[in-house]
């Protein structure tokens, strides 16, 4: 896997502060917040200083039953191929179906029928698009009943059967852990760590006993610590802190930054 | 049940509040809330002057709003805002703005 060391998610709100934080050695942005051909000019300054910019898509619901969307597969490869994308990514996750659009991303039950229906997918997917392809795990509030896998074992399945990179959201993982009881040392020995592609950082709220995963708020101590966690099990390419609105002073951010920095190379 | 027909279940029981007993009901309310709440900062993003002129009422209107019309595939976000605000005028929360009473005296 590429190395790719700390970086941040673009957004339009925060693009100068992104090109002057310090320590930014790679971004991601949101495919379909792009059109096709469009280079906003802060992401022309990042590729011109040779920072990777990876594009990463919500929308394709993979790991939906209805057939693959292709005009939005050829949407994110127009972006990686603009972008110079050394990868692209997307979720286990479903978002529509019967007419129905969620909004955001669902969990897919985790059954063999499931596991077919995304591997067909993501075969289908990485057959369009230029660069290899990553897929994260999501932070699910409803759980289905009667599962086959664990999510650690549906995840190793998937590489398995795709050759697929992993997107390791540290965020959603720790949400897993305390709203579905995932065990999370379970998880991580199940995944193929060799596979894994980058890592999502990202703060959230318990609100009610339940964590959401808001990307609004600071990165807490128990999420660093989940990062900690998958440390201790391998060196990431590449770990990224998404924050998507409240957004705050640069300085915090580059607090962040650092602090995911210390935890990954020691520094 | 098809995967086709447990997934449309769930977002059934997500987007438009039919049963689906088979989950837990608390996790389903969380995530329920969660997707409508994320649907209506959207729509608040994208129609700003909506979010000022109804203040604190605009997640209580908005999740009257959602429960009886959830997303549809191929809507956009924007389409979402303006059917919002035909909503609000159609159930009287919101006047009708001057060019439509103009236009339709």
């Amino acid at each position: 896997m590429n190395r790719l060391g700390i970086g941040i998610g673009w957004r339009p709100e925060i693009d100068l502060t992104v090109e002057r934080l310090p320590g930014v050695d790679f971004v991601e942005v949101l495919a379909e917040n792009l059109h096709r051909g469009e280079l906003p000019e802060s992401l022309r300054v990042l590729r011109e200083r040779g920072v990777p910019v990876i594009a990463h898509a919500v929308s394709l619901s993979l790991g939906g039953a209805e057939p693959l969307d292709m005009s939005r597969v050829a949407h994110l490869a127009s972006v990686a191929e603009t972008m110079g994308s050394p990868l692209v990514s997307e979720h286990v996750a479903f978002v529509r179906g019967g007419g129905l659009e969620a909004g955001h991303l669902l969990p897919v039950p985790r059954t063999r029928e499931a596991l077919d229906v995304l591997s067909a997918h993501v075969r289908q997917a990485q057959a369009e698009l230029p660069v290899p392809l990553a897929l994260e795990n999501i932070a699910a509030l409803v759980q289905w009943p009667d599962a086959e896998y664990t999510e650690g074992q549906f995840l190793a399945e998937l590489v398995e059967r795709t050759g697929c990179g992993l997107l390791v959201d540290v965020a959603n993982l720790y949400a897993g852990t305390q709203n579905l009881g995932v065990d999370l040392e379970e998880f991580l020995t199940s995944l193929p760590l060799e596979h894994l592609a980058y890592v999502h950082v990202a703060g959230g709220e318990v609100r009610d006993g339940v964590y959401h995963d808001t990307h609004t708020h600071a990165v807490g101590e128990a999420v660093f610590e989940t990062l900690a966690a998958l440390r201790a099990h391998c060196d990431p390419p590449g770990v990224m802190l998404e924050r998507d609105d409240d957004y705050p002073t640069d300085a915090e951010l580059a607090g962040e930054l650092a602090r995911i920095r210390q935890i990954v190379t020691g520094r | 049940m098809s995967l086709a027909e447990q997934q449309e279940r769930l977002l059934r029981a997500l987007l438009a509040g039919e049963d689906a007993p088979e989950f837990d009901q608390r996790l389903l309310a969380t995530q329920a809330a969660a997707l409508r709440g994320k649907r209506g900062r959207v729509v608040a993003k994208l129609a700003p002057d909506l979010a000022q002129l109804l203040g604190d009422r605009f997640r209580e209107l908005f999740a009257g709003y959602a429960d009886g019309n959830p997303r549809r595939t191929g809507e956009s976000a924007r389409q979402d805002a303006e059917a919002f605000r035909a909503w609000l005028i159609a159930e009287g929360h919101l006047d009708r703005p001057r060019w439509w009473r103009r236009r339709h005296i």
